[in-house]
């Protein structure tokens, strides 16, 4: 089993590098974009298990950031949980909304699942601007204060710095990671790609495909409703601009420029487009414009991004072994 | 009941106002290859759709040793001990010959999600038996060399020999082929032919769907005869082959009389 | 409760309803026939009031040309969608589909906030502040105009699936495919004609609309999810069912608005959705193109 050594190895080098990054470049601007890779790698991680493995196209993702998002601020601000708390209850109640829109909709279809989890979206922020009372409308609620979470062993970190989300978020990013790896290489992972390639044939094998369709979708809204709440604390603010379908965009076009399905293609990609789109100064707008002409250009030209490309060639070289044994 | 393994009764389906399977009725017993034959449309594949899980049948009622299947998800069949292949020879053709028996015996060893989760070394050890099983059943089918190769590589017989493999990987009670050797060559027919004997000779039971009337002939124990829904025949090859009503099925009335003439009454 | 602004709510809800069934029945039409979510259905909404916009100001078009110039406008702009695009993607590839339209919805609506900005336009036309009073109700005679254009549309969609050979051979690729080519029509001319026709339904809509509401780059971005819910309630597929459906949201997003949070208002399409997926999910009039 040497590659997979190897690229634990690899995995392990990348996280020390970085944690150990913000000793070198302690900029806001750097710590910034630190924040905003890991909280993107977790949505595209997530919809990478839910539409790249299962085959599941979901525009519920920022749906359930932020759902998680308000109740982890609420529940802080209203109520007054301890923060770990209340972001984990957002997350349980993003995975509860994952669990109704997917029971609901994927026994009727693909289209259906498709159709229901972008209404989700869509009325998520509308009830965000709209439902002032519960969640102060269009304003949001400002001055979230500052998180101060227990550590095994009674201390206490008060995330008062940049550096210190940087870290959290960073943390939570490899945690997040290292689950949806843990499902994606187990069986488990292997019955939800054997269901997204051929379900009936699946199904003939006495695989369940609801049951690890409806496995991926909770998961995943689970792990992006506690990336929302942490989000939020570090903007000190949450308000409808949470559930703005940029977020929907970007992760869809990250996961789709990595290749469905692929692991380290879509984490590749995110880092790509977190940090280059920044260097290039693209007003934001144009961006988004140039990122629907890479997704129509994708899906005319190359449905498997890189993943799906590095995947063809690998079944070319197989073609050939297989033509020379025969002849 | 007959005390036989698999239990069809009363198998009804209309679609659009017509019968595609009408009554039918038949046993499949312990240890045997049960063919089933007929013309274009007599309901063959309805009926094994039907038995799979994969139709919804209007009525009847079929149990695999003595518990019912009907109304179940096609899942809950293939567990239940019945597993199929399909007409249109599926696999999953990014994944190795190896993966794809691995995830054709991942829902027959029991394991929880946990388990499958944590890795325990129950499931481990599990998942070295399915390999091993695996590359035995490769070695059967003949394509012990590919097990590493994605299945989109292969040749369709090849696929058709790896979904008869696949079948068997959950230790059913009863496979069914969907038309094993459709457009397949004589060669591939003779070496398919051979591996369900020898699979058969290891006690697992077989129901045989196929047009290739001298396959079935030559290779099953008893066969079954459906025309336009309804069961016409029941029985050992060799009576089959000359049932008068068999031979009007397949070649119409005149031909059938013709036949009847050369073979002598 | 005051009965004439009860009237009044109803008139109000049947005109956006009308203008609800226009963009569904095109989202209807062009998924029955291609089994493609036009994602983007709603951007076309928008640049038809945008040209509509642009064909007043700039043109000093009455409301009337507007209106033909754009629907006319529309539906070319269907066909270059359909052969550019559409044309090409295969009916099992549904991810695809929707993702290529969604990559067309974000090209065309970023480009056009980015070259209109976000301010909203009003279209000052000759008629826009003229009013009928009937029944103690004043009614913009605009709103009466769309109603209009609403059901000729509605009328032409019906004579067209039912009276001519197209349409017939548009119903036939809706309910099977294969069973259409066996017959001999030509799935490609009938697609593209859908997608004509649907993209055609909603520059119309957006046109006749124009001068009613403020024209901004994001206005359709909030009908597509609507629609979406619609084509759901009245079942994929089913242009009938959707124009229905249609009618009846707009109307009780109406009257629901007249008395309750706005907040209700937006949760009905979306809880009428999910009620209609559990209890009945191949819709209330079920699937395929029917009238």
């Amino acid at each position: 089993m040497r590659s997979s050594a190897r690229t634990t190895l690899a995995a392990i080098a990348l996280v020390a590098v970085l944690f150990a990054a913000p000793q070198f470049y302690r900029s806001e601007y750097v710590l910034a974009l630190g924040v905003s890779f890991a909280t993107f790698a977790v949505l595209s991680g997530a919809l990478n298990l839910v539409y790249g493995y299962t085959g599941l196209l979901s525009f519920a993702q920022v749906g359930f950031f932020g759902l998680g998002a308000y109740a982890a601020a609420l529940l802080v601000t209203e109520r007054d949980w301890s923060t770990w708390a209340a972001v984990a209850a957002g997350g349980v109640l993003a995975a509860a909304a994952g669990l109704a829109i997917g029971y609901s909709s994927l026994r009727l279809s693909r289209h259906a699942f498709a159709i229901v989890t972008l209404s989700f979206a869509l009325l998520c922020m509308i009830v965000a601007r709209d439902w002032v009372t519960l969640t102060r409308g269009a304003m949001g609620i400002p001055g979230l204060p500052v998180p101060v979470l227990g550590l095994p062993g009674g201390a206490s970190w008060r995330l008062a710095k940049p550096l210190d989300f940087y870290y959290l978020l960073i943390g939570y990013a490899v945690l997040a990671h290292a689950v949806i790896y843990l499902v994606v290489s187990s069986r488990i992972g292997r019955a939800m790609r054997a269901i997204k390639l051929n379900e009936e044939l699946a199904q003939s094998q006495g695989l369940d495909p609801l049951a690890h369709k409806l496995l991926a979708v909770t998961l995943s809204a689970f792990l992006t409703g506690v990336a929302g709440g942490w989000f939020v604390f570090y903007l000190t603010i949450v308000d409808p601009s949470v559930f703005d379908f940029y977020y929907t965009e970007t992760m869809l076009i990250m996961v789709i420029l990595g290749g469905p399905g692929s692991f380290w293609g879509v984490l590749a990609s995110c880092a790509v487009l977190t940090v280059v789109p920044d260097l290039l100064r693209f007003t934001t707008d144009l961006r988004m414009v140039l990122y629907g002409f890479v997704l129509i250009i994708a899906m005319l030209v190359l449905p498997g991004g890189l993943g799906g490309w590095l995947e063809r060639r690998r079944l070319a070289r197989w073609r050939k072994a297989a033509t020379r044994s025969r002849t | 009941m007959s005390g036989a393994l698999l239990e069809v009764r009363g198998l009804t389906k209309h679609y659009l106002g017509l019968a595609a399977l009408d009554d039918v009725s038949y046993d499949v017993r312990q240890g045997e290859i049960l063919g089933l034959i007929g013309p274009n449309g007599s309901g063959k594949s309805t009926s094994i759709d039907c038995i799979s899980g994969f139709q919804r049948a209007d009525f009847g009622a079929w149990s695999l040793d003595g518990q019912s299947l009907a109304g179940l998800a096609p899942y809950r069949i293939a567990r239940a001990g019945l597993t199929r292949t399909f007409q249109t020879v599926r696999a999953y053709d990014q994944l190795s010959l190896l993966e794809n028996l691995q995830v054709a015996a991942q829902q027959g060893d029991g394991a929880g999600w946990w388990q499958a989760l944590m890795r325990s070394p129950g499931l481990r050890r599990r998942e070295r038996e399915a390999e091993e099983r695996g590359r035995a059943l490769l070695a059967t089918v003949g394509l012990a060399d590919h097990a590493g190769a994605p299945a989109a590589v292969l040749s369709y017989g090849q696929r058709k020999l790896l979904a008869i493999a696949a079948s068997m990987m959950a230790r059913p009670r009863v496979v069914v082929f969907d038309e094993p050797v459709a457009g397949v060559n004589p060669t591939m027919v003779r070496h398919i032919e051979a591996v369900i004997r020898r699979l058969n000779g290891d006690g697992v039971t077989f129901v045989v769907v196929e047009h290739n009337v001298d396959f079935i002939l030559n290779l099953c124990h008893r066969v079954v005869v459906l025309e336009s829904g309804r069961k016409i025949a029941d029985g050992a090859p060799a009576l089959i082959r000359s049932d008068p009503r068999v031979l009007a099925a397949y070649l119409g009335k005149s031909g059938a009389e013709a036949a009847a003439q050369s073979e002598g009454g | 409760m005051d009965p004439t602004f009860v009237l009044q709510l109803v008139v109000n809800g049947i005109v956006i309803g009308v203008i609800y069934a226009l963009i569904a029945m095109g989202l209807s039409l062009i998924f029955g026939v291609l089994e493609i979510v036009n994602f983007a259905h709603g951007e076309f909404y928008m640049l038809g009031a945008m040209a509509a916009y642009f064909a007043t100001t700039d043109l000093g078009l009455g409301y009337w040309s507007t209106v033909a110039l754009v629907t006319v406008g529309a539906t070319c702009v269907g066909v270059v969608v359909f052969e550019a695009l559409l044309g090409s993607v295969r009916r099992e590839s549904f991810e695809r589909s929707i993702l290529l339209t969604l990559g067309l919805s974000m090209v065309l609506q970023n480009g056009a906030v980015f070259l209109f900005t976000t301010t909203p336009k009003m279209v000052q036309g000759s008629y826009t502040y003229t009013n009928i009073g009937f029944a103690g109700m004043q009614v913009s005679v605009l709103r009466l105009f769309a109603l209009g254009l609403g059901l000729a549309a509605f009328a032409a969609l019906y004579a067209i699936l039912y009276r001519t050979q197209v349409g017939r051979a548009m119903r036939g690729v809706s309910q099977s495919r294969d069973a259409a080519v066996m017959v001999g029509i030509d799935p490609r001319a009938v697609s593209r004609l859908a997608v004509a026709i649907g993209i055609g339904m909603s520059g119309l809509a957006g046109a006749a609309l124009a001068p009613v509401y403020a024209v901004h780059p994001l206005m359709g971005f909030s009908f597509v999810f609507k629609a979406f819910a619609i084509i759901i309630i009245g079942g994929l597929g089913n242009v009938s069912g959707a124009a229905i459906a249609a009618l009846a949201l707009g109307v009780l997003e109406s009257l629901i608005g007249g008395f309750l949070p706005q907040v209700f208002v937006d949760g009905l399409a979306f809880g009428a959705m999910i009620l209609v997926l559990l209890v009945r999910p191949q819709g209330l009039f079920g699937r395929g193109v029917r009238v």
